[in-house]
């Protein structure tokens, strides 16, 4: 099982690759997971074959910590735990990474990321901030990878106790704190990058448009979104900027 | 301001790149507004440009969590193409259609987000028996296949949006009366990612650490 573990690490940066509404990122599982069943392939050919059913059946959870399901079902599965149970496992497992993964990396790492690449961008570091925050975010992207699919190998069935006593649910709060102070940060210092010499007037029609889109997605949201509102308004605007005589 | 055949590949392969980076592989970050507009910046020598047009759409990207199967635009080769737009032409006058450019096209980029994950499921129904049978040849199949779409897919997208900038990019309008809809995109765009911010912070310690994060950003505005 641990000659498969690159493979099934390099696997899984493509986790999605064949995400479909049946069976969401169950394929990219299967995929993923075959490195790790090809030793069951030679103990025990009959088990590898239901085990690789399984591996491809239905999942959803955040791509980076799809690892802790790999292997924690790839572990099952040499375990000889009853076929039942590993479905089970395997729908437990479903939400709380899903859940997990959302809030440390969608809400929580990504803006963070972001929000400290627009700052130093603002500060004149241009791509010294880019490589910096695409290489902090996936140093820590790629480690969560790695120590997912090991935590799930090491700890089989008990995946979910393991994932609830590690540094991942604690630090979900720490890194909702950064992104909000970075991207609270980033946003006067990319308002005045990006209004930098233009007239008053147009500062002020960008203040009077920001408090009406916000207003707007207060009232309205999620119906109107900041990208139906933005095509709206600013193709009415690019109408009357061309036809007014 | 011409873009050499060198450039447009360049454009091609770093728009296809982004594309696929967002769901399929190697969703590297590569995939944001900003990291899209700054490459394709590179690659056209413009890089002023890029981080600016990358940076407003940006602020609309924060708004918006890839949650699952949740539905959400595709912003990589829409930035590639606003940039291509604005090349050559005065960033105050521009800035606002390309990010209309780049709106629209990520639109389009979501929904063929949708298109490729129903193909994706037929494939599966092609490969039914196979899956079935778990059959190691078919799932690894069924992999490369959605792929391999999503760059046909993120290829495509990559060559309307820059086919189609620089189809409209000499019939611009570009007059100062053009600064208004800049005007209005940065507004826009500021007030998605204040609204994405908030929400995102609750009412508990992130909410406090926002507002210190944002009295610290006037701070330094004021100060520059």
């Amino acid at each position: 099982m641990r000659r498969g573990f690159v493979r099934a690490s390099l696997r899984l940066l493509a986790v999605q690759g064949a995400w479909n509404y049946e069976r969401m990122t169950g394929v990219g599982i299967g995929y993923a997971s075959e490195p790790l069943l090809e030793d069951l392939q030679v103990e025990d050919p009959a088990r590898h074959a239901e085990a690789a059913v399984r591996s491809a059946e239905y999942f959803n959870s955040h791509p980076y910590l799809a690892g802790l399901a790999v292997g924690a079902l790839a572990r099952a599965e040499y375990d000889q735990v009853p076929g039942g149970q590993i479905a089970r496992l395997r729908t437990a497992l479903t939400s709380p990474l899903g859940s997990l993964g959302d809030q440390f990396f969608w809400a929580g790492l990504v803006p963070a990321v972001v929000g400290g690449m627009i700052v130093g961008l603002m500060a004149g570091y241009g791509w010294w901030a880019i490589g910096l925050g695409l290489l902090l975010y996936n140093a820590v992207r790629i480690a969560t990878g790695i120590w997912a699919l090991r935590t799930g190998l090491e700890t089989g069935a008990q995946v979910g106790h393991a994932v609830a006593e590690s540094w991942l649910p604690r630090s979900v709060p720490h890194i909702g704190v950064a992104a909000g102070f970075l991207v609270g940060m980033a946003l006067p210092l990319a308002v005045v990058g990006l209004l930098d010499g233009q007239p008053s007037w147009a500062v002020l029609l960008a203040a009077g448009t920001m408090l009406v889109a916000l207003a707007v997605g207060w009232r309205f949201s999620p119906r109107v979104t900041s990208v139906r509102f933005g095509l709206a308004v600013l193709g009415l605007t690019v109408l009357l900027a061309w036809s007014w005589p | 301001m011409p873009v050499a055949w060198s450039q447009l590949l360049g454009l091609l392969g770093w728009g296809t790149l982004v594309g696929v980076d967002l769901v399929s592989f190697p969703q590297a970050l590569l995939s944001r507004p900003l990291i899209a507009g700054a490459g394709a910046g590179l690659l056209l020598g413009e890089p002023e440009a890029g981080f600016k047009i990358g940076l407003v759409l940006e602020l609309f990207a924060l708004d918006v969590l890839p949650v699952g199967a949740a539905r959400y635009p595709d912003y990589g080769p829409g930035v590639v193409g606003a940039v291509v737009l604005a090349s050559g032409a005065e960033l105050s006058f521009v800035l606002g259609i390309a990010t209309l450019y780049a709106l629209v096209l990520a639109t389009l980029g979501g929904w063929s987000l949708q298109w490729l994950r129903r193909v994706n499921g037929r494939t599966l129904e092609t490969a039914a028996a196979g899956l079935a049978a778990g059959d190691a040849a078919t799932i690894r199949s069924v992999q490369y296949r959605g792929v391999a779409t999503d760059v046909v897919r993120s290829a495509l997208l990559t060559a309307l949006a820059v086919g189609l900038a620089l189809w409209l990019r000499p019939r611009l309008p570009l007059t100062g009366r053009m600064e208004l809809v800049s005007a209005v995109a940065v507004g826009t765009a500021v007030a998605a990612a204040a609204g994405g911010a908030i929400r995102s912070a609750g009412r508990e310690a992130r909410l406090r650490w926002l507002a210190a994060g944002a009295g610290l950003g006037l701070l330094m505005a004021a100060l520059r």
